[in-house]
């Protein structure tokens, strides 16, 4: 028999003494990364659309929307209000946290005005008839430096009356 | 700041999963594995400088890793305790002529791959090998019996 080449120890790189565990260590590590793939995949990390809804006797409004983003996705927020009865001046007043660090690529249609009320977003749409639709699209992209959760609270008012308050919160992962 | 982070997090990322990964596939670099690098490659440079197309953030980028490099390997030649978990162990994976099932099997390497590995260093039978041993590298050497 040959002899043992140099710096071979046959208990440890033979006979892998003390080294046993190490396998179970990298089972439990790809284990761990199919676990981060299986989240991935049930949309923990986002950006599928998820629907919150809020009504009263008026109007009712519904956001359709992601709440979990990445850094860099460009997504797309649809409003919808819902006039039950006549609402006069639809005023739709968004939390800080739909601007800060996203980019508003679009809003279609154009709301009639844009102001800030209280550090909020808000949009004058207008007259909304009893029984008719009112959508408006958003369109953003997030800035990827722009990590964590905030409120993204909407409510909608009719003048200076409130109607419907929809609690959000978004979150983004880096 | 946010580059340099997620060159760090990237780093040990990759560290990690080349690691686990095991040396078989480290070793061979078939023409799937260089479409896979590249693909990799894209996937990590996005994470790594987003929508930054700026020379600052690129040397910021390759810097980080550059580094972080250079400090693997200083630990890894400054604490030797931290060897086997920065670079690995050999592993015996031939001993006087017959396969360590255990070891091949723990490094998910065939009887063919051993073969094709010692004919690439013109040995035709393992009956002629005394050792052969796995490096940390993913490469295997061959010890031929003194007689052969």
């Amino acid at each position: 028999m040959a002899d043992i080449p140099d710096r071979i120890i046959i208990k440890r790189h033979l006979d892998l003494e003390g080294r046993r565990h190490q396998i179970w260590w990298r089972h439990a590590i790809v284990a761990l990364l199919a676990v981060f793939l299986a989240l991935g995949l049930a949309n923990v990390f986002g950006q599928a659309q998820s629907e919150t809804h809020a009504d009263s006797g008026p109007a009712s409004l519904q956001l359709n929307a992601p709440a979990r983003l990445r850094g860099g996705l460009i997504f797309t927020a649809r409003f919808t209000i819902t006039a039950h009865t006549d609402v006069e001046n639809a005023l739709l007043q968004l939390s800080p946290g739909w601007a800060d660090g996203m980019q508003i690529n679009t809003i279609e249609p154009s709301p009639l005005g844009e102001a800030s009320r209280n550090g909020d977003l808000l949009f004058t749409l207008g007259h909304i008839p009893a029984g008719q639709k009112h959508v408006l699209f958003m369109g953003f992209q997030v800035n990827p430096t722009n990590v964590g959760s905030r409120p993204v609270d909407v409510t909608l008012y009719d003048g200076g009356k409130q109607l419907v308050h929809l609690d959000r919160t978004l979150t983004v992962f880096p | 700041m946010d580059i340099v982070l997620r060159g760090i997090v990237v780093f040990i990322f990759l560290f990690v999963l080349v690691r686990v990964m095991g040396r078989r596939e480290l070793s061979s670099l078939e023409p799937f594995d260089l479409i896979l690098l590249i693909i990799l490659g894209d996937a990590v440079q996005q994470g790594l400088t987003q929508d930054d197309y700026s020379l600052t953030g690129a040397m910021l980028a390759v810097g980080t890793i550059a580094i972080l490099q250079v400090c693997t390997s200083w630990l890894n030649f400054r604490l030797p305790r931290l060897r086997p978990l920065l670079d690995g162990d050999p592993i015996v994976v031939v001993r006087d002529g017959k396969e360590i099932e255990r070891n091949l099997r723990r490094e998910r390497l065939t009887s063919e791959d051993l073969a094709e590995a010692a004919r690439k260093q013109g040995i035709g039978n393992l009956d002629e090998v005394a050792w052969a041993v796995m490096e940390t590298s993913g490469s295997i050497s061959f010890i031929k019996k003194s007689d052969s």
